[in-house]
């Protein structure tokens, strides 16, 4: 038992992932002077948080057999929100909970489209995902925000024990979660409802609920991570958070979770942010033209879900 | 309490057509009650309103003595009564034991599942059903077929079922599984759990079962002890007294037969496989799903490589690789499900007919003719008698008979030598199945070979002239004249090997 207990820890994606991230980081700290400095790595930290909080969700989602391609706008709206309300000099708490609020209702919107509507989910999160970037353009009318008061600076920039204080945050939800996918019969369900949702219907599990909830808690994280971006960067633009749905996903189906549904864990997409974070991160250090990013990034993900089609279709024949 | 379950009288009927008239249905605890018909006789829908799929039109329902509603599946089983279907419904990414718990979760104090519990119960489940249960942390994929099954009982007893439904279990086992599976049934039967059982396999009923009832056109034909009944009884009334009137044919048979198959094997689907087809012939296939006359049409289409055996079409010896191939050389297949396989239901009824045949259709640059698709299909929607507003109507919203007249019109339209057509009549209405039923006629007697394969008896013995019976992947009967009838073809299909009239073929 043993003997195969350990083949198996060695022939997951976690571990995969996570001997990648090693051999990056021997790569750069040997090519580069800069990547292991402190200064670098917790930079690397503070970009990192926001994608891994937004991936806890992503898993969830793409677990079930959806997916949410409206985060990008979702945490820029978010963000907007935030720091209109910033500068407005409302009390920090009740900027967290109005970020919080606005992620909850986009995901909840998402999830009424897809369960109720019937609509596929890449097609709901298409059109909110072009709404939300429109909504964004009108309320800041072209403008930036910046001189966010640095009373909240502290949840984007903050440390404690030399750690940022988003890392604890996103560790915690990563902790909380990893329980609540394996330890609750709700996480359980939303590993039913992905494998097989005729049985889980037979079963007595209510699809659409389960499918609700996994878009909303993406929305209530992205609203989360919208607020530690306003608090780390001090700025809001019109294109805040374009392009991170695809930083997402992509930390997500590198960490192994199945975009077929029915498989993955929060812990690998977890690795997979860090591997996607430290890619990009040591690409700036060696001066490789930011353009090559989104080309390392697109081929990652086309390898991982052809990795598991395969594996798929080897199984099912 | 005699009786766990009983049915009264129920009645169901989908838009006009009577599913069930009025069936009686019992079930004591401590037996085996097999359930047995052909297919359409009305047993899926009784199974399915007992499981609390469906819901009676009419009729009462009583469990342990009291009337109730089963109203979903989830009522169904959290009352006791439990479903195995043919094809397990499992969470494969899912380890065994959650298969087993999910939806009925053991659960600590705090909410917590308690993976130990779960894991103890289970082991002590499987240890009074004599099943190793070194499996329970694996990924349910990773077991065969027939252990997922016995998995799925073993979830049944979990939510201490009372009555399980096993809907033909042994379809998609091995022998071995078969073996592991009956031995399973008796002991829950000696717990008093009853059991209902549907097979087509009459030697299984005999061997577990208590008591049986047969079921024909949506009623009981009869019901008995076991030890009172035999396989002849059993069978005369599944088919009952089937008054078919044969097709009126011109009766040209050709002299050279058209397609002489002979030995062709894949294992496992299909074994030694001979039989000739002459031009002008209707020749039926009979057999239950899964005996393989599907993939014997197939390998004759192109569609599955066969391992071994001869094809000769037309004079030649062949071995199409490709529909594509086939369809040249002259044979048109209409597949089973023709939503799936055979029909592109957002497009125009002009442009299903003329699909097969662009090239042909297009112009210098290869450039769709318009003209002539137009008066392609306006020839066969006339021909055929297609009901449809226009030539540019969406497949989709035609009736199902006209959308399989349109299938049939796109492969009449490459002019065939061979037909094979693959339950050409499933889920039609009354008046376009006869519709169909002429077509056929009609091509058959304007020379084209038809090889019909059906799950209907009716519809065999009102088309073929000969018959042949397939029962897991062999021939098991041909079929023709006198002996062409509803018995022998019934036994000749539930495994009953037959003295083979007039040879096989030629």
């Amino acid at each position: 038992m043993t003997n195969t207990g350990l083949r198996r820890i060695l022939q997951r994606r976690e571990f995969t992932v996570f001997g990648l991230i090693l051999a990056l980081v021997i790569l750069f700290s040997l090519t580069t002077e800069r990547f292991m400095s402190v200064s670098n790595l917790s930079n690397l930290l503070l970009q990192l948080a926001g994608t891994a909080i937004s991936a806890i969700g992503m898993t969830m989602v793409i677990i079930t057999g959806g997916i949410d391609v409206s985060v990008g706008s979702a945490l820029g709206m978010a963000s907007v929100v935030a720091g209109k309300l910033l500068m407005g000099g409302y009390p920090p708490i009740l900027v967290l909970l109005a970020s919080l609020g606005v992620g909850l209702l986009i995901g909840l919107f998402n999830g009424m489209l897809i369960a109720w509507g019937n609509i596929p989910p890449i097609i709901a999160t298409l059109g909110m995902m072009s709404i939300l970037r429109s909504l964004m353009y009108q309320l800041l009318g072209g403008r930036w925000i910046s001189g966010i008061p640095p009373a909240i600076r502290i949840i984007g920039l903050g440390k404690w024990l030399g750690i940022p204080i988003s890392m604890w945050v996103t560790a915690f939800l990563i902790g909380f979660f990893t329980y609540f996918l394996s330890s609750r019969p709700l996480g359980r369900a939303i590993y039913a409802v992905g494998n097989n949702p005729e049985a889980a219907r037979i079963s007595g599990i209510d699809l659409r609920r389960t499918t609700l909830f996994v878009y909303a808690v993406l929305g209530a994280l992205v609203g989360f991570a919208g607020l530690v971006y306003v608090a780390r960067t001090g700025i809001v633009q019109t294109n805040t958070g374009s392009g991170f749905e695809l930083e997402v996903i992509a930390a997500v189906v590198l960490g192994g979770t199945s975009i077929l549904g029915g498989r993955g864990t929060v812990i690998g997409s977890l690795l997979g942010a860090f591997l996607v974070g430290i890619i990009k991160n040591g690409m700036v250090l060696l001066n490789v033209p930011a353009l090559s990013e989104g080309l390392v990034i697109g081929v990652l993900i086309i390898l991982s879900v052809m990795i598991d089609v395969i594996r798929v279709r080897g199984e099912r024949i | 309490m005699e009786y766990i379950l009983e049915c009264r009288g129920i009645f169901k009927s989908f838009g006009g057509v009577q599913a069930l008239k009025g069936v009686d249905f019992t079930l004591k605890p401590g037996e085996v009650h097999a359930l047995v018909g052909e297919n359409g006789a009305g047993k899926s829908t009784l199974i399915k309103i007992i499981s609390g799929s469906l819901l009676p039109d009419r009729g009462d329902i009583f469990y342990m003595g009291q009337p109730v509603r089963i109203d979903s599946p989830r009522k169904a089983q959290d009352m006791g009564i439990s479903t195995v279907y043919q094809e397990p419904l499992v969470y494969g990414e899912l380890s065994v034991l959650e298969n087993i718990f999910l939806g009925r979760e053991i659960r600590t104090p705090r909410g917590n599942i308690d993976w130990k519990k779960e894991e103890e119960k289970a082991q002590s489940l499987f240890t009074s059903l004599g099943l190793p249960y070194h499996f329970l942390r694996e990924p349910m994929r990773e077991l065969s077929v027939g252990l997922q099954q016995l998995v799925l009982i073993a979830k049944a007893l979990v939510y201490e079922a009372k009555v399980i439904i096993f809907d033909e279990p042994t379809a998609i086992l091995t022998e071995h599984e078969t073996e592991r599976l009956f031995s399973i049934i008796q002991k829950l039967r000696d717990r008093g759990v009853g059991i209902i059982y549907i097979s087509h396999r009459l030697e299984e009923i005999f061997r577990i079962a208590n008591r049986v009832t047969v079921m024909r056109d949506g009623e009981v034909k009869g019901e008995f002890p076991i030890e009172a009944v035999d396989r002849a009884k059993i069978v005369e009334l599944m088919a009952g007294k089937l008054l078919v009137e044969e097709i009126a044919r011109k009766r040209s048979r050709g002299e050279e037969p058209l397609l002489s198959v002979r030995g062709l094997t894949k294992k496992p689907r299909f074994f030694d496989i001979s039989f000739d087809l002459f031009p002008g012939e209707i020749l039926g296939f009979f057999g239950l799903v899964g005996s393989g006359r599907t993939d014997v049409a197939q390998s004759i289409f192109g569609l599955l490589a066969p391992e071994d055996g001869a094809i000769i079409f037309n004079g030649h010896r062949v071995r199409f690789a490709s529909p594509e191939e086939a369809m040249r050389a002259g044979i048109a297949y209409l597949p089973e499900d023709r939503k799936v396989q055979g029909l592109f239901p957002i497009q125009s009824v002009a442009y299903n007919i003329s699909v097969t045949m662009l090239r042909e259709l297009s112009r210098r640059f290869g450039i769709v003719d318009i003209q002539k698709e137009q008066g392609l299909a306006d020839r066969y929607v006339r021909e055929l008698n297609i009901k449809t507003p226009s030539l540019y109507t969406r497949v989709y919203s035609l009736s199902g008979g006209n959308q399989q007249k349109v299938v049939l019109a796109k492969w009449l339209s490459v002019t065939p030598k061979l037909l094979i057509l693959d339950e050409p009549t499933r889920g039609i209405d009354v008046a376009s199945k006869s519709e169909i039923h002429n077509l056929i006629a009609q091509l058959a007697d304007r020379g084209l070979g038809v090889m019909l394969i059906s799950s209907e008896l009716p519809e065999i013995l009102k088309m073929s002239d000969r018959v042949i019976v397939m029962h897991e992947g062999r021939i098991t009967g041909v079929f023709e004249g006198q002996e062409k009838t509803a018995e022998n073809i019934i036994r000749a299909a539930t495994g009953e090997r037959m003295v083979v009239s007039g040879g096989v073929g030629a």
